[in-house]
């Protein structure tokens, strides 16, 4: 079952090859994923402190973490005293 | 390998798959007649499945658009083909149309997908969501979005990378990479156009910056942070996650403009904009929110008192034309505009600007029908052979057009016209 699974990818794979920018782009994603998880690995924070530690622009930053959050890995934290910036956090911390 | 294109008869061809074309095919349906609808997209339900809530009522729009498509899908007497391109339509003569299509690769034998969504979990690819009008990421396998229908997972090939993570994970097994395009021949009765209508795409307006300016955002991305299925957690600005606190609306953005190649009202904006205010001031309390016009137009049942209704709230109504959008250093953005009532020209500073953009019409239908020319008025709208005695009739007899496809419509006359091109139709065929 599981080697017929496989096969139908691998038939696709014969035919059609990846273009280098979707690569590029998924090398992109998983290096910008891994900064923004270290980053939140030292403590909550906020999406402008998330782009000053790991030198991601802020629009950039802001669609990772939505995303990440989407996907489960981050989590919303709480806002500030002015109701104005939320913080994010790793969502493994909010379990322990 | 498809050699020969299969070929499938029904009575009726409804062109599109949104509100319009879902209400005439669910007519035709019900009164015994087999319909093939031809949806683009991966799902039906057009540009009212993705709305917040609809005015004046505001009722939940998911939650009215929901088991309309849920109605349609499990009708009997209708075959769905989404992600489908209709590529010409024939006529051989009367009651004797023929239309060839193509159905695009989702890559998952729709059949046996549970939606469970472990192939969605497994990609490792993150693209942008134009479900979610590019406000967040989704992935290269996925459900194109929660109230989808059909509910059914589709692989983004282009931005695949081939891992195969998703074939591996799925319980049914149902991921096939071996898919190719299909080809019908389609043979029907009678054709209904419902190709619905584009957004006017305000990047063409230089001095709106939207595009540049990152918190310059038009109102159907607002209709997506308005959401229940929304893609932030609450309303954020999304170049730096900003709860904002004070919003500006600017109307007719991209409608009423000879100079932008849309000279007539949209008909909407108005009052989506006007609700989208007031769904705000529930959501952001404490938020300043103000909404520049040119005139408010509030025709409908209940419309002007939906305004009212706002501005009792408290949304600040400027009778101003906006010059100008530009962007400070914090994200923040000033609004020059000429006070209509004072005639004076003013500066106003807000931290998130939502364009009211327009509804422009979508020609591709006039390019389908080989044999009879389907013809557009001068705004490029399907022309209405006679618009007010039978305003679902076209220039080609035995084919009839519902929703905005012949002109911006709100949602309630969408459907009365899908009303009207369905009984047209019947009429047609018991002719």
């Amino acid at each position: 079952m599981s080697t017929e699974k496989i096969m139908t990818v691998k038939i696709l794979r014969d035919r059609r090859k990846v273009s280098d920018e979707v690569k590029e782009n998924l090398k992109q994603f998983n290096k910008d994923k891994k900064s923004i998880l270290t980053e939140l690995g030292l403590g909550e924070r906020t999406i402008a402190q998330l782009s000053t530690g790991t030198g991601i622009p802020r629009d950039k930053t802001m669609f990772l973490v939505m995303s990440l959050v989407k996907f489960g890995f981050v989590s919303v934290g709480s806002v500030d005293d002015n109701d104005e910036y939320f913080t994010y956090k790793l969502k493994k911390n909010e379990q322990n | 390998m498809q050699k020969e294109p299969t070929t499938l008869s029904f009575d009726a061809l409804v062109i599109g798959g949104g509100i319009a074309g879902g209400e005439a095919a669910l007519n035709l349906a019900s009164n015994g007649y087999k319909v093939i609808i031809i949806e683009k997209r991966l799902s039906l339900g057009g540009k009212m499945i993705m709305l917040s809530k609809v005015f004046p009522t505001l009722d939940c729009s998911a939650c009215i658009t929901t088991p309309k498509v849920s109605e349609i899908s499990r009708h009997p007497n209708i075959t769905i083909f989404t992600e489908s391109d209709l590529t010409s339509v024939e006529k051989r003569g009367e009651h004797d149309f023929v239309a060839k299509v193509t159905r695009r690769p989702r890559y998952v034998v729709a059949e046996d997908c549970t939606a469970c969504q472990l192939c969605e979990e497994a990609c490792p690819v993150i693209v942008k969501d134009q479900f979610q009008y590019n406000l967040v990421g989704r992935k290269a396998a996925y459900i194109p979005f929660s109230i989808a229908s059909p509910k059914v997972a589709a692989i983004d090939i282009e931005n695949c990378t081939l891992c195969g993570a998703c074939e591996k994970v799925c319980p049914p097994g149902c991921i096939d990479f071996t898919q190719e395009p299909r080809d019908y021949v389609i043979t029907a009765k009678t054709a209904i156009v419902a190709t619905g209508f584009k957004l006017y795409d305000p990047s063409n307006v230089p001095r709106y910056n939207y595009g540049e300016a990152k918190n310059v955002i038009t109102s159907m991305q607002m209709e997506r942070l308005l959401a229940p299925t929304r893609p932030f957690h609450t309303i954020l600005r999304s170049s730096d996650g900003k709860v904002p606190d004070k919003i500006a609306y600017v109307l007719c953005a991209g409608s009423r403009d000879d100079s932008l190649g849309n000279p007539i009202c949209s008909q909407i904006c108005c009052m989506y904009s006007i609700k989208q205010a007031q769904l705000l001031m529930g959501a952001l309390p404490m938020a300043d929110i103000t909404i520049y016009y040119i005139d408010i137009r509030a025709y409908g049942k209940g419309y002007e008192e939906f305004y009212e209704q706002a501005a009792g709230m408290g949304v600040r109504f400027v009778k101003g034309k906006i010059g100008r959008i530009s962007e400070k250093e914090n994200g923040n953005l000033t609004l020059r505009y000429e006070d209509l009532a004072s005639g004076k020209l003013k500066e106003a500073d807000h931290d998130l600007v939502v364009l009211s953009v327009g509804v422009k019409p979508n020609s591709e239908p006039a390019g389908l029908f080989t044999t009879h020319k389907l013809e557009l008025d001068s705004l490029q709208f399907v022309k209405q052979s006679d618009p007010l005695l039978s305003p679902a009739k076209t220039t080609i007899e035995g084919v009839f057009v519902a929703g905005t496809a012949t002109g911006p419509k709100d949602i309630p006359d969408s459907i009365l016209s899908a009303g009207s091109a369905s009984t047209e139709a019947i009429c047609y065929l018991n002719q």
